[in-house]
């Protein structure tokens, strides 16, 4: 009889009832129509990582992986303007890599990826797949997105074909031209950063107050005008959509990582001679770490050190301040440095767009997310099934090498969030990205 | 450098082990395993020296005795509040064990000895290093083994008594994924091995009311598993390697203590039932550390919360002797679990416990009895996280177990 029991265990151990049976809720569109979703914006949006554009940063976007997530309540296809290559165009991506400093220090840190460029078919026009559905281009502005033959100047303005590569008629369409072409049921518009960013990152060199410059600061009331006319556009046939802030663009790696109090001196022979170099000015060094010189067209000498609160460029040639004696010996130059004032502006102008975008959402009933205080929760650790995203610069894992773009994982960060608010604006319950199905960064 | 919260979720942790056999499970005998877990009151054999050593002295006289589990728990996660992914664990199956031998020593003796070697922790759960959950966990393996030597005394007709010293030894093996890819997008491996080992004790009374009602409390100390000189060892890219150096490290895994009362009632002379309460002082289960010798700025001693709640489970079962060689036996169980709905990691998945199960033992020959049994557990969809990695979800846990044995009386 042990015989026949021990089948019969057999037998019942391959049963159903042995295995777990249950399911997960399938996701629901709510109120919202995601059939065909088109995404509005700059860099981020066309998932430029790592100091330029590649495929595989493209297939990672986040409105990528907002499209696999609408799949799933009947969002369709989603096309994007794929470029042929994962090496970078129009210049080569970043890559965690060894370098040797003028120092002979070999450290770990972004170099320029090995392969070759991907020059081969990437500027050619790629329209006739076309339309398509992401139509972010790195570098557009709010301000731009009205401008009739934008892809066409970009491009002879010395700036990349991005939209010249996949507009169909680059030479006389406005930018919202071609975000209307699927008309599309649901949107996300992720707009407006590059009309402050660029002039943080040339170093507040630019217009701080408004100028149409891409180093320039945008005009508030050109901003506005602009930001309402493409809402009112993409709405226009009864879309739905989400409408996304700046985030704080001085909280980002570009200017956090190289910090302000970052000339470290080990012998005191090192602060006695800058000390005394110095003393006119009253400058004031010690061993340890001290202030950088930088600087300063109103500062008696045309140089002071730079204080707390403002901000040395991630771009700053590393070697100019370890063997040509920047920031001590010779003060660092202005436009690689964010002074308090420009900071000022920055954030002065981030909070009038965002006022504006806040406006938008409130009136044309669309959601709205807060990617600036989203982003500032990434401060204190943004944790996800084990793993803790911040801000740092590299080991952070948030944000690529560029310091400005995320990695794949940060941008389904986003991705998350602006499932979080759909889902609350729309009575969706859309279900969120898997995070760590993408990667961070990859160390060598 | 990546704040990696490497071992935050980190996983001696008891209750996915609950499948293996934890006390509260009760493998350790096959009749009381087939009632439910229940037994404290009744000494149906010499696996008493687990259940209620008190009983050792009352058993008719030497009994050799061996039993088998094949377990192997299929746990299943699903995304919340919704989406389409899931995962089941990988299937594993291990066996955990039981052999006593002991009795009274000679006939109508008030000594009872006897020693046992069980098995009370033994199991495995692998969820595969490729699941959204691998940073918290890809598998954690457990094994061990406790030897106890008992002694008992009959008092009197009524009253018998019964200590156990307790032993345990045992290993650990646990995996989990590092957030550090290499330059082909695969992520670290951590590995942590290491031997454990603690004493206990086992105590019991057994009351015998009547020639139909018997009552028995037991109490099994709480046993603080150590580990020293474990070995963790990490696999990651070259140019984070320094981060990770192997290292040995130290933890401890404080197993609760468990009281017991029960009583057992002879409806018939052919049919006995029993019940058992049990209380089981989890709470002293408040997290799980890991010491590690060499630290970095990525490899931190780490303090994982699990904040245990005390628990109270029940036990019924009954036993009914068909004819002279043949008898069969059936109960259930139910066990609240110790965890809270917010600290519920993958690697010790843990709901209410529904345990049905039924067994049946037969005597081939005199003297010779063999056993075997089924024993079935499951709990309802849970949704549960683990609040200090962020890892949500609801997991479903059932279990199989069947087991066979033998014993022969001397």
């Amino acid at each position: 009889m042990k015989k026949t029991y021990i089948a019969a265990i057999a037998a019942l151990s391959t049963l159903a009832a042995c295995k777990p049976n249950i399911e997960s809720q399938l996701p629901t569109k709510g109120t919202a129509d995601f059939t065909t979703y088109v995404s509005v914006g700059n860099s981020l949006t066309a998932g430029y990582s790592d100091g330029t554009l590649y495929r595989n940063g493209q297939l990672n976007s986040y409105p990528s992986m907002l499209a696999g997530q609408f799949k799933m309540v009947g969002g369709g296809d989603f096309k994007q303007p794929l470029l042929p290559g994962n090496a970078g165009w129009p210049t080569l991506k970043r890559v965690l890599g060894y370098s040797t400093g003028c120092d002979g220090v070999t450290s770990l840190g972004p170099v320029f990826y090995s392969g070759t460029l991907d020059t081969a078919g990437s500027i050619t026009n790629i329209s006739a797949q076309g339309p398509f559905n992401n139509v972010g281009v790195p570098g557009i502005r709010c301000i731009d997105y009205t401008t009739a033959g934008y892809a066409y100047g970009a491009l002879v303005l010395g700036g990349v074909g991005y939209a010249y590569r996949f507009y169909s008629s680059p030479t006389t369409e406005k930018p919202l031209d071609e975000a209307t072409k699927l008309n599309p049921t649901f949107f996300t518009m992720w707009l407006g950063a590059n009309d402050v960013l660029g002039y943080a990152t040339n170093g507040g060199e630019g217009n701080g107050t408004g100028g149409t410059l891409p180093t320039d600061i945008s005009p508030v009331t050109a901003f506005q005008s602009v930001y309402e006319t493409v809402v009112s556009t993409m709405v226009a046939n009864g879309a739905k959509g989400v409408l996304i802030n700046i985030p704080d663009v001085t909280s980002i790696p570009f200017f956090t990582t190289v910090p302000a109090k970052g000339l470290a001196l080990t012998r005191q022979g090192q602060a006695d001679s800058l000390n005394a170099a110095y003393a006119p000015l009253g400058f004031k060094f010690s061993v340890g770490a001290n202030y950088f010189v930088i600087q300063d067209a109103t500062a008696p000498g045309g140089m002071r050190q730079i204080k707390s609160g403002e901000y040395i460029l991630l771009t700053i040639p590393q070697d100019s301040i370890k063997c040509a004696g920047w920031g001590s010996l010779k003060p660092i130059p202005r436009k690689y440095v964010l002074d308090a004032t420009e900071v000022a502006n920055v954030q002065a102008a981030t909070t009038s767009f965002n006022n504006i975008i806040k406006t938008s959402a409130d009136a044309h009933g669309l959601a709205y997310v807060d990617a600036n205080a989203y982003m500032k929760t990434l401060q204190s650790g943004i944790t996800f099934n084990g793993v803790t995203f911040t801000p740092t610069f590299v080991s952070g894992g948030a944000f690529s090498l560029d310091g400005v773009h995320l990695t794949p994982r940060g941008y389904a960060l986003i991705a998350n969030e602006i499932i979080r608010v759909i889902n609350q604006k729309y009575q969706s319950t859309i279900s969120t990205v898997d995070v760590n199905k993408y990667s961070g960064l990859l160390f060598p | 450098m990546k704040k990696v919260c490497l071992f935050t979720a980190s996983a001696l942790a008891m209750s996915s082990l609950a499948f293996g056999g934890s006390f509260q499970l009760n493998l350790q005998g096959m009749r009381q395993t087939a009632m439910g877990g229940s037994g404290v009151a009744w000494p149906w054999d010499v696996s008493t020296i687990f259940y209620n050593p008190g009983g050792l002295s009352r058993l008719d006289g030497i009994q050799a005795y061996a039993n088998l589990y094949m377990v192997s728990p299929h746990i299943k996660y699903v995304q919340t509040p919704s989406g389409g992914y899931s995962y089941d664990t990988k299937n594993h199956t291990s066996t955990p064990f039981a052999v006593y031998v002991g009795g009274p020593l000679k006939k109508d003796s008030k000594w009872g000895v006897g020693v046992g070697i069980y098995t009370p922790f033994g199991s495995s759960v692998n969820w595969g290093n490729d699941w959204t959950g691998r940073y918290v966990s890809e598998s954690i393996k457990l094994e061990s083994i406790f030897i106890q030597p008992t002694v008992s005394y009959k008092i009197n007709d009524m009253i018998s008594v019964g200590a156990g010293f307790v032993y345990a030894f045992g290993s650990v093996d646990i995996d989990k994924a590092i957030p550090v890819q290499d330059a082909n997008g695969n992520d670290g491996q951590a590995h942590l091995s290491g031997k454990a080992n603690g004493v206990g004790v086992n105590l019991g009374v057994q009351i015998k009311a009547t020639d139909k009602l018997q009552f028995g409390i037991s109490y099994r100390s709480g046993v603080n598993m150590k580990i020293k000189n474990g070995d963790a060892t990490f696999n990651v890219a070259p140019s984070v390697a320094s981060n990770f150096p192997n290292t040995s490290f130290s933890s401890q895994l404080p197993l609760p203590s468990i009281f017991t009362i029960g009583a057992g009632y002879k409806v018939t002379p052919k049919f006995v039932v029993q019940a058992d309460i049990v209380f089981a002082g989890w709470k002293t289960y408040d997290s799980l550390k890991f010491d590690f010798d060499k630290n970095t700025s990525s490899l931190q001693n780490s303090h994982d919360p699990r904040l245990y709640k005390n628990t109270v489970a029940f036990r019924i079962g009954g036993n009914y002797q068909l004819c002279n060689k043949l008898a069969i036996m059936a109960g259930g169980a139910y066990d609240p679990t110790p965890s809270q709905s917010n600290y519920v990691s993958p690697d010790a998945v843990d709901a209410n416990r529904i345990t049905l199960s039924c067994g049946a033992t037969y005597q081939p020959i005199k003297k010779l009895t063999v056993m075997a049994i089924l024993n079935y557990t499951t709990t309802a969809r849970r949704e549960v996280s683990y609040a200090p990695d962020n890892l949500v979800g609801a997991y479903q846990i059932k279990s199989l177990v069947p087991g066979i044995g033998v014993s022969y009386n001397f």
